[in-house]
């Protein structure tokens, strides 16, 4: 929510919910539209973010979210506030799979698919990798240190050249061997990466 | 050879770090709104441009459009260079929120690297997107009823039907429906003449992740 509710007031409107949770910077919560917001919703929740940093902001929705997802379905309206608010919002509703609408003022589902977080797209291999590097190693070393914990050749193969398509690792060809170094998109991702996968 | 794409605003310093920090950039596409401060910072990015010998191509944006259409015609634009051979770059910086908003749905569909500039550093910050399309976290089969269902949204499909016109037993077919449902991709609804049947219908917005 940025200075004035009008973005979050239609998403009120149209959807159904049990509790909200507003997202936002320190301003807003001094602000006009914050007070009539709040007289309208006593119970109403806060998660005050660097409505500016979109790496901050990003990092507190998602922990939000976890945490609300704990207790019940989970909405996002993604409209209102900075746009780099925005911008984390939508991010955050991707990376864990969370029903998703922009208000700019028609209310637009956005194509996430509920219940799809990011760590999904990384399978076991692929976090033992990721678990095991932390700088730049030999590709025949990295192999074998995964092989070494009840993987396939074959797997942690498939799994290396998964990282190096997803921009992850980067291989690098070298004297005597390839060289397996983290790419600088690698610490972006290193959460995910650490997270354990749900049973079916 | 890279292409870099990217949103302005009013401000040609949001464009401007990726421009220079881009390496083998070959063409630069950015995308504006019909404001006059817009416009002048257009000129600014194509004088930039020029100054570094990188062809330069304006694209102008009325905010009048939804969402979801602009995002529709940012990805076509996307396809295009990436079907053409070119390694792809998305600053999503400037621009109004509509126009940010939009590319970023985008690089996260299409699994485009993408950055923003802090406002107030300069500094050129990457986004924690995968070099991944997004629809892949759907399966094959589903991505197939789904699509199948975008291209035939104008009509009315049961269970059953769809089964049929996709040669599979309708058990399976609920499978993958209940599966696309649960993922918010489709809606089963009451027939309004026949209140037995349910129709199942795609979400909006779906033919942005299958397209």
């Amino acid at each position: 929510m940025g200075f004035d509710e009008r973005h979050v007031l239609p998403s009120l409107r149209l959807m159904p919910y049990d509790r909200l949770i507003l997202v936002a910077g320190r301003d807003t919560f001094r602000s006009a539209g914050f007070r009539r917001l709040k007289a309208l919703e006593p119970e109403l929740r806060t998660v005050r973010v660097d409505p500016f940093d979109l790496t901050d902001a990003l990092e507190s929705i998602r922990e939000a979210v976890r945490r609300a997802a704990a207790e019940g379905p989970v909405r996002i309206s993604a409209s209102g506030g900075t746009k780099i608010l925005t911008n984390a919002a939508i991010l955050a509703a991707f990376q864990e799979g969370v029903e998703t609408w922009y208000c700019d003022p028609e209310p637009v589902r956005l194509p996430v698919l509920c219940g799809v977080r990011i760590g999904a797209a990384f399978s076991a291999a692929e976090r033992a990798i990721a678990r095991a590097l932390h700088s730049p190693i030999r590709h025949d070393r990295l192999v074998a240190v995964i092989r070494d914990q009840g993987f396939a050749r074959r797997t942690v193969l498939g799994a290396v050249h998964s990282l190096a398509a997803k921009g992850l690792i980067e291989l690098e060809g070298e004297a005597g061997g390839v060289l397996v170094r983290p790419s600088p998109r690698f610490a972006l991702f290193r959460d995910h990466l650490r997270e354990v996968p749900k049973k079916a | 050879m890279t292409i870099l794409f990217g949103t302005l605003g009013w401000r040609p310093q949001s464009l401007l770090p990726s421009i220079r920090s881009t390496e083998n950039l070959e063409r630069v596409v950015f995308y504006h709104s019909d404001h006059a401060k817009s416009r002048d910072a257009r000129s600014k990015v194509m004088d930039f441009c020029r100054s570094l010998g990188v062809t330069a191509s304006a694209v102008e944006v009325s905010d009048a459009y939804d969402l979801l259409h602009v995002a529709g015609q940012i990805r076509a634009d996307l396809r295009k260079e990436r079907a053409a051979g070119a390694d792809l770059r998305f600053n999503i910086a400037g621009g109004t929120r509509l126009m940010s908003s939009a590319a970023l749905l985008v690089c996260i569909l299409e699994g485009i690297p993408a950055t923003y500039v802090h406002d107030e550093t300069y500094q050129e910050i990457p986004l924690p997107l995968l070099r991944i399309s997004y629809g892949e976290g759907l399966t094959p089969k589903q991505r197939e009823v789904l699509s199948f269902l975008v291209r035939n949204r104008d009509k009315d499909f049961t269970e059953t039907a769809l089964a049929k016109a996709l040669d599979v037993h309708k058990a399976t077919m609920n499978h993958h429906v209940r599966e696309l449902e649960s993922k918010g991709a489709v809606a089963r609804l009451s027939d309004p003449h026949d209140a037995r049947r349910l129709i199942v219908k795609v979400a909006p917005g779906m033919d942005l992740l299958i397209g």
